[in-house]
């Protein structure tokens, strides 16, 4: 049996998503080489406790 | 003129030669050319197809030696030995006897990593171990496409030298999934290069959460071991180590730790991402049983040894992906399971044990770009 291959991607732009390990804010930007998942960022703004990139994915760009 | 040609019978043909020549030519053509002519027009499509392999297998290459020149900085010149590297081959163990076969698979894929390890050490004059494995990623996919089209090129002439139809449809039948694998590999270049975790991570970024802030020892090449507690039990948490691109060697991992560390383990639980079937959505979990593990069989093997001598239940999460999605830039969809996933791993363990058992939980698959 041949398992699905999937289409073809089409454009698409990767996200870093940071978030505080304390008070749980996210916050998503466009990766950055150098990323990766549970690297420890700066504190975060809101509660000055450890942040870390707990997310990085890639999302299809729609049409405005 | 006309009616010289339409001759004098009149009706549609009548009984003129010419329009009755040119109704039965054709006919005559496809019954003694027909064969032929369907063979032109395969050779035509399978041959736009190797066009399209060609340029893919040397875009590869190019991006290999782009990025081993520009990360790792050789001193010589890489093109030679990329080419060579791109080459390798690798001797399956004879299966006519097959007892202790699974030893022999896997002394030879050692070899195999082991090799392709020493080369890029020798070529690297900088780069971190992160880079070093990015590169071992990057070379494999470019052998990958290599191989594809040397094969696909030796039917493709084969097929063209002994005018056999037969194996030219079987060709072209099989060509637009030939393609789709090759643009799936090229995909998974742009992510090995970026260093972004890939679907496959799935399993390793679930079980590198549950590791964090905890102490991590090597329990086998490139493969991490933690111990935590969770409501009075213990849990022994296995995943290759990141955020490089190492798969690991979770068999040696389980079975080290029931057989020399402790083997007191009452269940085990095995997260991995698994390639879904047309029509199934991507992200979708499921859960089962048996050794979530896919590869060549030796880890996978290992873990049913070790577990099947001890009665131990082995238990098993998968979420679905395409191939495509599995090796290249993991979605959205993909990531978001991880919490749901967890939600899982955690009632399993509730549900199937009780206070002060031992349990062990293995995140399989590629841990680039995912930490712990």
């Amino acid at each position: 049996m041949i398992p699905s291959v999937g289409e073809k991607k089409g454009k698409h732009i990767v996200y870093t998503v940071e978030q505080c390990i304390k008070c749980g804010e996210k916050t998503k930007r466009v990766f950055k080489l150098g990323d990766y998942v549970f690297k420890e960022i700066e504190k975060c703004q809101k509660c000055h406790d450890k942040k870390n990139i707990s997310m990085i994915f890639s999302e299809k760009i729609t049409p405005a | 003129m006309f009616e010289l040609l339409l001759g004098p019978g009149g009706g549609l043909f009548g009984d003129n030669t010419l329009y009755q020549l040119i109704f039965y030519i054709p006919f005559i053509l496809f019954l003694f050319y027909g064969q032929k002519l369907q063979s032109y027009m395969i050779l035509g499509e399978v041959s736009r197809a190797m066009g399209r392999l060609k340029i893919l297998k040397e875009k590869s290459r190019k991006e290999a030696m782009d990025y081993i020149t520009s990360n790792l900085k050789p001193q010589s010149d890489t093109a030679e030995k990329i080419d060579q590297i791109l080459e390798y081959f690798t001797i399956m163990p004879v299966d006519m006897d097959p007892s202790g076969i699974v030893g022999k698979l896997e002394h030879t894929f050692t070899i195999r990593d082991d090799r392709i390890k020493s080369e890029i050490r020798v070529l690297a004059t900088e780069g971190d171990l992160v880079q070093k494995s990015a590169a071992e990623n990057i070379l494999e996919a470019a052998t990958a496409l290599n191989f594809i089209f040397k094969i696909i090129r030796h039917f493709y002439v084969q097929g063209k030298r002994t005018s056999n139809i037969y194996v030219l449809i079987s060709l072209q039948m099989i060509m637009p999934m030939i393609l789709q694998q090759a643009n799936a590999l090229m995909e998974a270049i742009d992510a090995f290069k970026q260093i972004q975790p890939i679907g496959d991570g799935i399993g390793p970024m679930i079980v590198g959460k549950m590791m964090l802030d905890y102490e991590k020892k090597e329990i086998a090449r490139d493969t991490l071991l933690t111990e935590c507690q969770y409501n009075n039990r213990t849990l022994y948490l296995i995943k290759s180590t990141g955020p490089g691109g190492n798969v690991g060697e979770p068999g040696k991992a389980v079975e080290k730790l029931i057989n020399e560390i402790d083997a007191d383990i009452k269940l085990i639980i095995m997260i991995d991402a698994a390639l879904k079937l047309e029509g199934e959505k991507t992200g979708e979990i499921s859960e089962g049983i048996g050794a979530a593990i896919g590869g060549i069989g030796v880890d996978r093997f290992k873990i049913e040894e070790t577990a099947s001598k001890r009665d131990i239940p082995m238990h098993a999460i998968v979420v679905k992906q395409s191939l495509l999605e599995a090796i290249s830039v993991m979605k959205k969809e993909i990531a978001e399971t991880a919490g749901n996933v967890s939600e899982i791993v955690y009632r399993i363990i509730d549900e199937k044990t009780k206070e002060k058992d031992k349990m062990l939980i293995v995140g399989v698959g590629n841990t680039l770009g995912v930490a712990q």
